[in-house]
C-alpha cells in the first residue's frame, strides 16, 4: 500500500514537472503594416495561438488569417479574398511560424535577452525559412516574448497587380508580442 | 522483495509510457488541438451592394459610407439619331451608410421620375461554417420612394399618392469561391397606380447571381419575374426586368457594366415599370459605379 502511494506521488510529480516546461497562449497579438505614402494598410490580431518548449527550445505559432481586423472592412474583405485566398484550402486559412531558438537562453533568468529564432513561416501556401530577432523576458508564471520582422509578399506567391503596386509596400512590417502562461495538459 | 521489483517495473513501465506520450504530442499537434474553433463567414458573396440593379445580401459595414453613381443609358433600338442610346441618359445618386456591421441605410436620388428613395437592410442570417454552420445569407430590405414628377395632377393634390413602399426578403449562397445565386421575393405597395385596371400590389420574384471570371471580375445576372394578374388589359405592356453585367473590382472601387431592358435603377421602377423589350432589343447599356470611405477609427 505504502508502495502505491509513492508511485502516485512520483507520477503526479512527474507529469506535473513535465508539463511545467511547455508555455503557451491563445490570444498573442500579431500585426503586420504595408502602408505606403499613398494609403494606410495596417492590421491586427489578438487571436494567434502560440507555444514554447523550454526544453527544446521550440517555439510554433498560428494565426488564421481571417482573424486579422482592418480599419476599412473593404480592405479586409480584399485582404481574404485576393491576396492570402484564405477560403481556398486549410493551408491558405492560416500563417504559421515553426522554429528553434539557436542563441543561448537561460529560462530561469528571469532577465529580458534578445535571442534569434530560425525556423520556417507559412503563408498562402508556401513556407520558407526565416530568421527573426526576438526579445524574450522568461519567468515563472508568464513568459514575455515579442518580435518585428519582414516578409516580401511575392516570397509567398502572393500576387499584387500593378494597378495598386504603388499602394503596398514592397516589404510588409510584422510585429508579434505573445504573453505565455504556463500550459496544463 | 518480490513486491518491490513489481513496483520498480511498474515505475519505469509508466515513465517510458509516459515520456513516449508527451515525445509523440509535439508542438504542432498541440497547436491543432488548442487552436481556437472559429467561425468563418462566407465574405464577399458579391462585389456590390448591388447585383445589377437590385440589391445584394452585401451591406456597408459599421462606419463605411458608399457614394454610387449609376447611370443607363438610351434604348438600343432608339436608331442612329439618337446614337443607338447614347444620347440620353437616367442617373441615380446614392449615399449608403453602415450604422453597424448588420444595418445600413442609404437615401437616393433619381432623374427617373424625379425619385427620392430612403431604404434600411437588414442582415439577419450569415453564412458561414466551422463552429457556427449556416448555409445561407438571409437580410430584409425595407424601401420608400417619392416620386418628385409634377405633371400629375393627382400626385399634385395629395402627397401620399406619390409614395411606393418595396419589401424584399434576401436569400443567398456563396456555394464557391466563384458562383454565388440570390433569390429575392418582392412585395411592392403602390399608393397610385397610373391606371384603374394595374394593381396597386405587386408580387415579384428575383433570381441573381455572379460567377467570378478572375479574381477581380465577376459576370453578373438578375432576372425578376413579376407577377401581373390581368396584364393583357393593362394600356402599357411591362417586361419583366432581365440584366447582365460584368463587376470590375480596382481597391476602394467597383465598377459595373450592364446590359438591361430597364431604365429605372430602384425596384419600384425597374420591378414595376420596365418597358423595354430584349426581342427588340429594347434594351440599355448602363454602369454604377461605387466608391467606399470609410469613417471607422481603430
Amino acid at each position: 500500500m505504502k508502495e502505491l502511494y509513492l508511485i502516485a506521488v512520483f507520477c503526479l510529480v512527474f507529469i506535473s514537472a513535465g508539463a511545467q516546461n511547455r508555455y503557451f497562449t491563445k490570444d498573442a497579438k500579431i500585426n503586420f503594416n504595408s502602408s505606403t505614402p499613398i494609403e494606410d494598410i495596417i492590421a491586427e490580431s489578438n487571436q494567434a495561438t502560440t507555444f514554447i518548449d523550454l526544453d527544446k527550445n521550440e517555439l510554433v505559432f498560428s494565426v488564421l488569417t481571417t482573424s486579422f481586423k482592418f480599419r476599412r472592412a473593404l480592405m479586409e474583405e480584399h485582404f481574404n479574398e485576393n491576396y492570402m485566398e484564405s477560403a481556398k484550402n486549410k493551408d491558405f486559412s492560416k500563417a504559421k511560424f515553426s522554429g528553434k531558438i539557436t542563441s543561448p537562453i537561460d529560462w530561469k533568468s528571469e532577465k529580458a535577452v534578445v535571442v534569434e529564432v530560425k525556423g520556417d513561416l507559412s503563408m498562402h501556401g508556401v513556407t520558407k525559412p526565416i530568421t527573426i530577432k526576438a526579445n524574450i523576458t522568461p519567468g515563472k508564471t508568464k513568459i514575455l516574448a515579442n518580435a518585428e520582422f519582414k516578409v516580401t509578399p511575392e516570397d509567398f506567391s502572393i500576387n499584387i497587380p500593378s494597378a495598386v503596386r504603388d499602394k503596398i509596400a514592397k516589404e510588409v512590417t510584422i510585429k508579434v508580442d505573445a504573453i505565455y502562461a504556463p500550459y496544463q495538459q | 522483495m518480490k513486491i518491490r521489483l513489481n513496483t520498480i517495473t511498474f515505475i519505469l513501465g509508466f515513465l517510458i509510457l509516459n515520456s513516449l506520450v508527451v515525445k509523440s504530442q509535439d508542438l504542432d499537434a498541440l497547436l491543432e488541438k488548442e487552436a481556437k474553433p472559429l467561425t468563418t463567414y462566407a465574405t464577399a458573396t458579391f462585389k456590390s451592394t448591388r447585383i445589377v440593379n437590385g440589391h445584394s445580401i452585401e451591406r456597408m459595414k459599421k462606419k463605411q459610407l458608399e457614394f454610387r453613381v449609376s447611370h443607363r443609358f438610351g434604348e438600343l433600338n432608339s436608331g442612329s439619331y439618337n446614337f443607338w442610346g447614347l444620347d440620353q441618359g437616367t442617373i441615380h445618386l446614392a449615399l449608403e451608410y453602415g450604422l453597424t456591421d448588420w444595418l445600413e441605410v442609404g437615401i437616393g436620388r433619381s432623374t427617373y421620375e424625379k425619385t427620392v428613395d430612403g431604404y434600411a437592410k437588414a442582415s439577419i442570417l450569415r453564412q458561414s461554417s466551422g463552429a457556427k454552420n449556416m448555409p445561407i445569407h438571409l437580410s430584409y430590405l425595407s424601401s420608400t420612394e417619392i416620386i418628385g414628377y409634377n405633371t400629375n395632377q393627382a400626385m399634385n393634390d395629395n402627397f401620399s399618392s406619390r409614395m411606393s413602399f418595396i419589401q424584399q426578403i434576401l436569400i443567398a449562397r456563396k456555394f464557391n469561391e466563384s458562383l454565388s445565386l440570390q433569390l429575392t421575393p418582392t412585395f411592392i405597395h403602390r399608393n397610385l397606380v397610373p391606371t384603374e385596371v394595374e394593381n396597386n400590389d405587386l408580387f415579384a420574384c428575383g433570381i441573381g447571381g455572379r460567377y467570378k471570371l478572375s479574381k477581380r471580375i465577376s459576370f453578373n445576372f438578375e432576372y425578376y419575374y413579376v407577377y401581373r394578374a390581368n396584364a393583357s388589359s393593362l394600356p402599357t405592356t411591362y417586361y419583366n426586368p432581365l440584366s447582365v453585367g460584368i463587376d470590375i473590382e480596382t481597391g476602394g472601387h467597383v465598377f459595373q457594366i450592364m446590359l438591361t431592358n430597364s431604365q429605372a435603377m430602384r425596384e419600384g421602377g425597374f420591378i414595376g415599370k420596365t418597358t423595354g423589350d430584349w426581342a427588340n432589343s429594347g434594351i440599355r447599356l448602363g454602369f454604377n459605379i461605387s466608391r467606399v470611405f470609410s469613417f471607422s477609427k481603430h
